[in-house]
C-alpha cells in the first residue's frame, strides 16, 4: 500500500521531499489494533517506530518497583509518533503502549530500515532527526502543562 | 497542503492524562472535543511554539463537558 500522501501530513516528515516520502512508504507497514491490544511493552527491545494514522493509543509507565501499578501518562492520536526513543538511543522501551480504541490504525517502520535510509540520504536523516527532536520537545511542553 | 494543527490537550480538574493529536482545524474556546470515549469542552487555547511549514502548535485546556458521560 502506498502511504506517501498520508506520510506527508505527519510532522515527522515535515520538509521531506516526495521522493524521500516514497522511499519511507516502501519500508512502512500498516497494522490495525483493537482496544486494549498491547503494541509495545516497557523494558522490551525497541525495533520499530510507530505512527498513529487513526484512533488513539494509550502510553503507560510502570514504576521501578513491582508494587507500583502502571499509570497512563498520555493518549496519542492521529499523526503522533511513538517508539522514537529507541530509534535515537537504541534503548529498551520506556513505556508500554496499547490501543485505546478499536480499529486503531498504526504505521510501523523497522528502525534498521529507517536508519539505513537516513544513512544513505543525509538530508532525510537531518530532517527526520530534527523533527524527532521537535516532537520530543512538544511532548515535554505538554508534560509541563499537565503538571501545572 | 492545508494547515495541520498539532494540539496538546490537558484536562483540568480531574485525573486524566491528556492527549496529543493532529487536527485539520484549530480548537477554539467553547468547542467540544472527544478524547477516546469522553467529551470535553475547550476553555483555553494558546500558541505553544511558532508554526513550522504547514504545522501549527497549540495547547488547549479542557474540562469535562457538562451533561456528558
Amino acid at each position: 500500500m502506498d502511504h506517501t500522501e498520508i506520510l506527508g501530513s505527519v510532522e515527522l516528515f515535515e520538509s521531506v521531499t516526495p521522493a524521500e516520502l516514497q522511499a519511507i512508504s516502501l519500508i512502512s507497514k500498516e497494522v490495525i489494533f483493537n482496544n486494549g491490544d498491547v503494541i509495545t511493552r516497557q523494558g522490551e527491545p525497541g525495533e520499530y517506530l510507530y505512527i498513529v494514522l487513526d484512533g488513539f493509543v494509550e502510553v503507560l509507565h510502570s514504576g521501578t518497583t513491582p508494587e507500583q501499578s502502571p499509570r497512563t501518562i498520555i493518549h496519542l492520536g492521529k499523526g503522533q509518533i511513538f517508539g522514537e526513543m529507541a530509534l535515537v538511543d537504541h534503548g529498551t522501551r520506556s513505556a508500554t503502549v496499547r490501543a485505546a480504541s478499536d480499529q486503531t490504525k498504526v504505521l510501523m517502520i523497522h528502525c534498521d530500515d529507517f536508519e539505513q535510509e537516513c544513512e544513505e540520504n543525509h538530508h532525510l536523516g537531518y530532517v527526520v532527526m530534527r523533527n524527532i527532536a521537535a516532537d520530543l520537545s512538544f511532548k515535554l511542553r505538554h508534560r509541563h502543562f499537565a503538571d501545572r | 497542503m492545508p494547515a495541520i494543527y498539532k494540539v496538546s490537550y490537558v484536562v483540568s480538574g480531574e485525573d486524566h492524562p491528556g492527549a496529543i493529536q493532529n487536527s485539520d482545524a484549530a480548537p477554539h474556546q467553547g468547542d467540544t472535543i472527544s478524547l477516546g470515549s469522553h467529551d470535553f469542552e475547550v476553555i483555553e487555547v494558546i500558541d505553544l511554539v511558532p508554526p513550522r511549514g504547514d504545522f501549527h502548535y497549540l495547547h488547549a485546556t479542557l474540562v469535562r463537558a457538562p451533561g456528558k458521560d
